[in-house]
């Protein structure tokens, strides 16, 4: 038998516990973001055994243009070009295909495209950068070896050494590369070597606020990047009819994306 | 005869030397220091590339400092958002832990156009189970409020569902007491 004094309490109790349960935040389907690359702040870093790779997930994709608004701020990349861009590409109803990149996404994307008549099937976005061959079409074309593959995979540009002569901006299949008009020597996106060096992510993967962008070590076996390139799901790497053997990898990219 | 096949096989090789000898000190003259020690490039060059001076930090670089907003904005749902892609970058803000420049702050309509930079339901390629979208104005009217609302009169932009599920608890519990 309860007394009053005790059934009181055990009502108080269960309204506390039951205010609190209504309270407290609910932890939803949150995106973890690691901030940095694990196993190489505060180490030697050994040039000789290090592999990255990049993912881009086209379905992740909003089009948001952080990483363009990032990447510009990062080099302070003169107007008109980029390292990075994010394309938009509207698929019609006659499979017809429709792509545009104004300011290469600098703005983001604010409206829908209104220039096409017939019906829309599709839209997606694509986000671009430096794929960073293995077997690189532009360090082939450099007379003055001024664009080499680091030892650790990188395609890299010496800005001393570079005469301008623009010969890898064409050779180049995914138009990375410009001619940066205030250096002018040729300039591309590094993945943020710097940033990489010192155990960050590159700055686009830092504020992509949907996880579009994936960057790791393959090294590492418990990253992301890892664990995607060795699982079941299909990756594809653009033109690849080239043989260029890109290390930037694109998950849910269609059939249309070049 | 024979002094002067042995001058001839002597002038032959001395010159062979000399040329090897200034071609060998013309490369080194030439070539740049590091050139060659991975490949056919300068080795220093990575070294610069490194060298880049870093301009964004990390969120927590961030909330170092600003621990109000690093305990709103870690429950929210804005969680995944650099501080810096509103904000500016760290490099402009502060340097060795001390404040060197005031980032701006965005104002009235500058955070609704901010706001949908991510959050247009006009975009179709946004897909429900990666962003939440919104229609403007329909959203403005479906929530009965003025058309010249701007996004943070009702939402926390740190943590945008703040006050709305603070309100319907609120709300909530009153329905079910009265």
């Amino acid at each position: 038998m309860m007394d009053r004094r005790s059934f009181v309490k055990k009502v108080l109790n269960g309204t506390i516990a039951g205010s609190l349960f209504l309270v407290w935040p609910m932890g939803g389907n949150s995106i973890e973001t690691p901030e940095e690359i694990p196993g190489i702040k505060g180490k030697e870093y050994d040039i000789h055994h290090q592999e990255f790779a990049f993912i881009v997930d086209v379905t992740r994709c909003i089009g948001c243009g952080s990483c363009c608004v990032a990447d510009k701020r990062e080099y302070n990349v003169p107007d008109g070009n980029y390292r990075t861009w994010v394309e938009r590409y509207v698929k019609g109803f006659s499979d017809k295909i429709y792509v545009d990149s104004p300011h290469g996404g600098l703005d983001g994307y604010q409206h829908a495209r209104t220039d096409i008549d017939e019906e829309i099937r599709d839209t997606f976005f694509v986000p671009k950068l430096c794929n960073m061959c293995k077997e690189a079409p532009c360090v082939q074309v450099c007379p003055v070896g001024a664009t080499f593959i680091s030892p650790d995979g990188f395609v890299l540009v010496d800005e001393k050494r570079c005469v301008g002569c623009a010969y890898c901006i064409q050779a180049c299949p995914y138009s990375v590369r410009f001619l940066n008009p205030v250096t002018k020597v040729a300039e591309k996106c590094t993945w943020c070597y710097h940033r990489i060096r010192k155990g960050l992510l590159p700055a686009c993967v830092e504020v992509c606020p949907t996880g579009a962008r994936k960057f790791g070590s393959m090294k590492d076996e418990t990253s992301e990047v890892y664990k995607i390139l060795k699982g079941p799901g299909v990756l594809t790497v653009l033109k690849k009819e080239m043989g260029t053997f890109p290390a930037l990898y694109y998950k849910g990219a269609r059939r249309e994306v070049i | 005869m024979d002094l002067s096949y042995r001058m001839r096989l002597l002038i032959v090789v001395l010159s062979i030397g000399v040329l090897a000898g200034g071609g060998l000190l013309f490369k080194q003259l030439l070539l740049p220091d590091s050139f060659g020690d991975y490949g056919p490039y300068r080795a220093d060059a990575i070294t610069e590339a490194a060298l880049v001076p870093i301009r964004h930090g990390t969120n927590t670089s961030c909330f170092k400092c600003h621990s109000h907003e690093a305990k709103i904005h870690k429950k929210g749902r804005h969680q995944t958002i650099s501080c810096e892609f509103c904000h500016g970058t760290y490099a402009d803000h502060a340097k060795d832990g001390k404040k060197i420049g005031t980032l701006p702050v965005k104002k009235e309509k500058e955070i609704t156009t901010l706001c949908l930079r991510c959050h247009n339901t006009e975009i179709k390629a946004r897909h429900e189970e990666v962003i939440k979208t919104v229609a403007m104005p329909n959203h403005l009217k479906d929530q009965n409020v003025k058309l010249t609302h701007n996004c943070n009169q009702c939402h926390q932009v740190h943590a945008p569902l703040k006050y709305i599920i603070r309100a319907k608890q609120i709300t909530g519990l009153m329905e079910a007491g009265s």
